[in-house]
């Protein structure tokens, strides 16, 4: 894969959802109060400068700023709330992919298991598939109720590791690939939050002596305009322009 | 759910989409970090704004003690001695004192009536001639006009005969770029100021006194002083005239409007109609004048019609108005000319015919500066919305062509009028100290358009009964009343209330062309063969003629070395001259009615002085009650017929003997003076801010009592 690829992804992705916002906005919101509320703000603002030597009217503009700003967020956060939820979980599946780097063939990694009961730790075995092979002793670590073990694959595939503790046996899946793919860098017991925005597998079973089993994939830098970025600030910076854009072109008041 | 249903439901869906939000913000993780475009944009506009606002009140605070110090060392005169700590002046052009007082002690106009009894009511004597913007200029400069040069709407030009507008000249910018066809304007067209002397306003703004001035004549183009100001009175349109309306319509017709609006013809394409405005003159210099099209859709069965223009479409009612409407009449080369006008669906079967206003500059994005600061016309554009600044808003001259009716008409004059209160009252509460200036001019335009029935023999209505005249002249005293009613609610003892007005108004009944009598006494002569001249004296003989008249109420000799061809010899023979037209035109009478048509005729030299005496006319023509120049004469027409009836809408008229028509002066406070005149307001009022007054001026202060004193 081009090392590119995300990049021209995300900017792609950026793009589209820019201009979809933008659409989602036009035919969500109250176009012409929208308006209103902005040229109001604006003439307060106006005031400020023309009358400023009206120490009451100055004060009354500020006043009147404040209560506009108000009103202009209310007007702009209706189809903001509309949108949110679509696009917030879009985020999350994006940030899969985008959010971590895979595991390189012959790039070691840890698998951190935590369980409910400290006296599990010492029984906690994990079981790799013939492609994987644990580098180093686990190291327990009682305070966290954490046993780490140090692992490397071979090569490229997605495999399932498994941990036996108190008599069961949970799984966890583990991404090689030189190439973009999904990746879930934890699963968890519980906790419907967190794991509908940092997990992608099913959850943990609730009798499961284990609470969570993490892989710590390195997250993914994005190389764009001599700096590195986060997907999501590029994604929230390259969208906002996109929108702006196409709400100038589209003659949409935002 | 159809989104119209899902908007209707907006406020029911609103708690729940706020619960979800505050649920996933109420667990901060990875994903809910970004929440979309939408959230950028609201944050980033609400931001910048606060921070703006912030950034300038940063400023302010630091230059506070600074500026502070300096207002005080400005302000130690104005305010140290004031009498008052504000002064309010309302403007109704044209405000009747007779009329006035006639409905007062109807027991109408409550709010005028308690400034009558517990202030001061009086006449207010007005200039030579009558009209507003020597009236409104003489109030301004506290001078006459022959020392602020404003003797007309029109002046003209000694070179060619030839008027121009005697209060402003707008010209193409002097350097341009060739290329190919196009000549490209390098630069902004210059406008240039005509009226001479200070404005008032001026003066208290250097001595610190704060002053928002709206919409007074004569102030186009506005000139930089520490307040704002929105131009009035004179400011142009789009197309660079005092307001030319389109009257777009099926019906084809070789007629032209005698002026202030022409004709485009709506052609039908397919199910709809397409027609165009036309614009200003292209920038380019290619010679072609600029159009905007618009498209119409009606539907008859609804009795409206879809229009699209540019990128805008709506839809108007029959018998209704639209909006303002943004318009963009684009010329080559990226130029664009900007303005804003309203729709009014006249008919839409069989006939298709729309009016529209004039395009007037948009105040949100000023071609041409309307305002001082510029800003001024911007902030109340974003305030309130787009509003009429054209100079002349409420179309006159569509009304006296039939293209509006009564009610059309009416609707558009208190449309613009609601505006103006809107715009007044916010300057009102922007200015608690210094003075805040209001011109209103629906009271001028609906009594030069409905005077016809106030008068049971007006011409123009002979044979409507008196029964079935509308009250329209009534109901805008009223509805004037009603605005001093809210004034004085928000002013207290330490404020001055003036309400005023620039000339009262008459009946005009009789229409005289002076250019026909001058003809018939030999004072004008025309070219061989002819018996009348076409407009702007196309065919007098100026090598023959000693006396001719234009505009409203100035009557000119031909002064050798003065115009161009002129024959009089200054000094003894023009005296003469100036001496035999005032015996023979003083008194003059009408002999169909037996009415003197005439009952003054003024020399400039006995009602002015000052430096532009020269620009003035010789003569001012004082009509007599009923009469005035007639349209031809006032455009410089020679016709047969001396006197005519006047069957025009425009039905009432203040350019007469200025004697018959005062303006009025109301005031919150007692004021000893038995004859004030609109000449003294301006000394008045800088001597209450305590200024003194400069050595030029013709006006004379006068003596307000304080607050409280009866």
């Amino acid at each position: 894969m081009p090392s590119n690829t995300p990049l021209l992804l995300v900017l792609a992705i950026s793009i589209v959802i820019g201009f979809l916002m933008v659409i989602v906005f036009r035919y969500t919101s109250d176009q012409k109060a929208i308006g209103r509320a902005k040229d109001r703000l604006k003439a307060h603002l106006l005031a400020v400068r023309l009358f400023q030597d009206q120490l009451p009217v100055v004060m009354r503009a500020y006043g009147r700023i404040l209560h506009g700003t108000g009103s202009y967020l209310r007007l702009a956060f209706t189809p903001l709330l509309i949108a949110i939820l679509p696009i917030t979980f879009l985020i999350v599946q994006l940030d899969r992919y985008f959010g971590w780097l895979p595991l390189q063939p012959a790039q070691a990694f840890l698998v951190e298991a935590r369980v409910e009961d400290p006296a599990a730790l010492n029984e906690a075995s994990l079981q790799l598939p013939p492609e994987l092979s644990s580098s180093a002793p686990a190291v327990h670590v009682p305070k966290d109720k954490e046993v780490v073990w140090r692992v490397v694959a071979e090569r490229a595939g997605h495999y399932d590791i498994q941990i036996a503790a108190s008599g069961q046996t949970v799984s966890k899946q583990v991404v090689v690939t030189p190439g973009l793919a999904r990746v879930s860098p934890v699963r968890l017991k519980d906790h419907f939050w967190e794991r509908l925005f940092t997990s992608g597998e099913p959850a943990l079973a609730d009798n499961s002596p284990v609470q969570s089993i993490a892989i710590n994939y390195p997250p993914r830098e994005i190389s764009f305009a001599w700096m590195e970025w986060n997907w999501i600030v590029l994604f929230f910076v390259a969208s906002l322009v996109a929108g702006f854009i196409f709400k100038s072109v589209l003659g949409i008041q935002v | 759910m159809k989104w119209p249903q899902l908007r209707r439901n907006r406020r029911s869906l609103l708690p729940i989409l706020l619960l979800i939000l505050a649920l996933v913000l109420l667990f901060p993780q990875r994903g809910e970090a970004y929440a979309g475009p939408g959230a950028g944009f609201a944050v980033l506009s609400s931001f910048w704004t606060i921070f703006v606002a912030f950034l300038y009140s940063f400023y302010a605070l630091v230059t506070w003690p600074v500026r502070q110090l300096l207002r005080l060392f400005r302000r130690r005169k104005a305010y140290g001695q004031a009498q008052v700590k504000r002064v309010v002046i309302v403007g109704f052009d044209g405000m009747d004192p007779e009329l006035a007082s006639r409905f007062m002690s109807e027991g109408k106009l409550p709010n005028l009536a308690k400034l009558r009894d517990s202030g001061t009511f009086r006449p207010l004597r007005t200039t030579f001639p009558a009209i507003s913007p020597v009236a409104w200029s003489t109030f301004q400069t506290g001078v006459n006009p022959g020392k602020h040069n404003i003797y007309d709407f029109l002046a003209r030009d000694l070179k060619n005969y030839l008027p121009f507008l005697s209060s402003a000249q707008i010209s193409e910018p002097k350097r341009h770029l060739r290329i190919g066809k196009y000549s490209l304007p390098l630069g902004k067209p210059e406008i240039k100021g005509l009226r001479r002397g200070t404005p008032f306003w001026h003066w208290l703004g250097k001595a610190g006194v704060f002053c928002s001035v709206i919409r007074v004549p004569a102030t186009f183009p506005p000139e930089k002083f520490p307040g704002v100001l929105l131009s009035g009175m004179c400011v142009p349109d789009l197309k660079g005239s005092q307001g030319t309306f389109c009257f777009c319509t099926t019906l084809a017709s070789s007629d032209k409007f005698r002026e202030g609006g022409v004709r485009i013809p709506v052609e039908q394409n397919g199910d709809g109609f397409h027609s165009y405005i036309p614009g200003p003159e292209d920038p380019l210099g290619t010679g072609s004048e600029l159009r905007a099209e618009f498209k119409l859709r009606p539907d008859t069965k609804r009795g409206q019609a879809r229009i699209e223009i540019n990128s805008e479409t709506f839809t108007i009612k029959v018998g209704e108005y639209s909006e303002w409407i943004p318009v963009k009449f684009k010329a080559g080369m990226g130029f664009t000319a900007r303005g804003i006008c309203r729709f009014y669906l006249k008919e839409i079967s069989p006939e298709v015919e729309v009016y529209v206003t004039p395009v007037n500059i948009d105040p949100g994005r000023p071609d041409l500066p309307i305002s001082h600061p510029v800003t001024y016309s911007i902030y109340l554009a974003k305030l309130f919305g787009p509003y009429a600044t054209l100079g002349l808003a409420e179309d006159t001259w569509a009304l006296n062509e039939e293209v509006l009716d009564d009610n059309a008409f009416l609707a558009q004059c208190y449309g613009n009028h609601e505006d103006r209160e809107r715009m007044f009252f916010d300057a009102l509460e922007k200015t608690p100290q210094g003075l805040c200036a209001c011109v209103f001019d629906t009271t001028d335009r609906v009594q030069h358009m409905f005077w016809r029935y106030l008068d049971k023999d007006h011409p123009a209505v002979r044979d409507v009964p008196q029964d079935q005249k509308p009250r329209v002249i009534q109901d805008l005293y009223d509805r004037m009343d009603s605005l001093i009613g809210r004034v004085m609610q928000q002013i207290d003892d330490q404020t001055l209330l003036l309400v005023i007005s620039d000339h009262g108004f008459k009946s005009f009944n009789r229409c005289m062309n002076l250019n026909a009598w001058l003809h018939q006494n030999g004072y004008l002569v025309l070219k061989d063969g002819k018996s009348e001249s076409g407009d702007w004296f196309e065919d007098v003989d100026w090598s023959c003629t000693r006396a001719y008249t234009m505009g409203l109420n100035g009557l000119y000799m031909n002064v050798k070395g003065r115009e161009r061809e002129g024959i009089v010899e200054a000094g003894a023979e023009a005296e003469a001259l100036k001496e035999d037209l005032r015996s023979k035109l003083d008194g003059l009478v009408d002999p169909a009615s037996g009415k003197v048509g005439i009952t003054g005729m003024f020399d400039c030299d006995a009602v002015y002085a000052g430096p532009y005496v020269d620009n003035a006319p010789d003569l001012i023509v004082g009509y007599g009650e009923g009469f005035r120049a007639s349209w031809d004469s006032v455009m410089g027409k020679v016709t047969t017929a001396i006197f005519e009836d006047n069957l025009k809408a425009w039905s009432g008229d203040h350019c007469v003997d200025p004697r018959l028509v005062p303006g009025v002066l109301f005031s919150n406070r007692k004021i000893a003076i038995e004859k004030p005149a609109i000449v003294d307001v301006a000394p008045t009022v800088m001597k209450l801010f305590g200024l003194e007054l400069p050595s030029y001026f013709d006006g004379k202060p006068w003596a307000v009592a304080a607050a409280g004193d009866k």
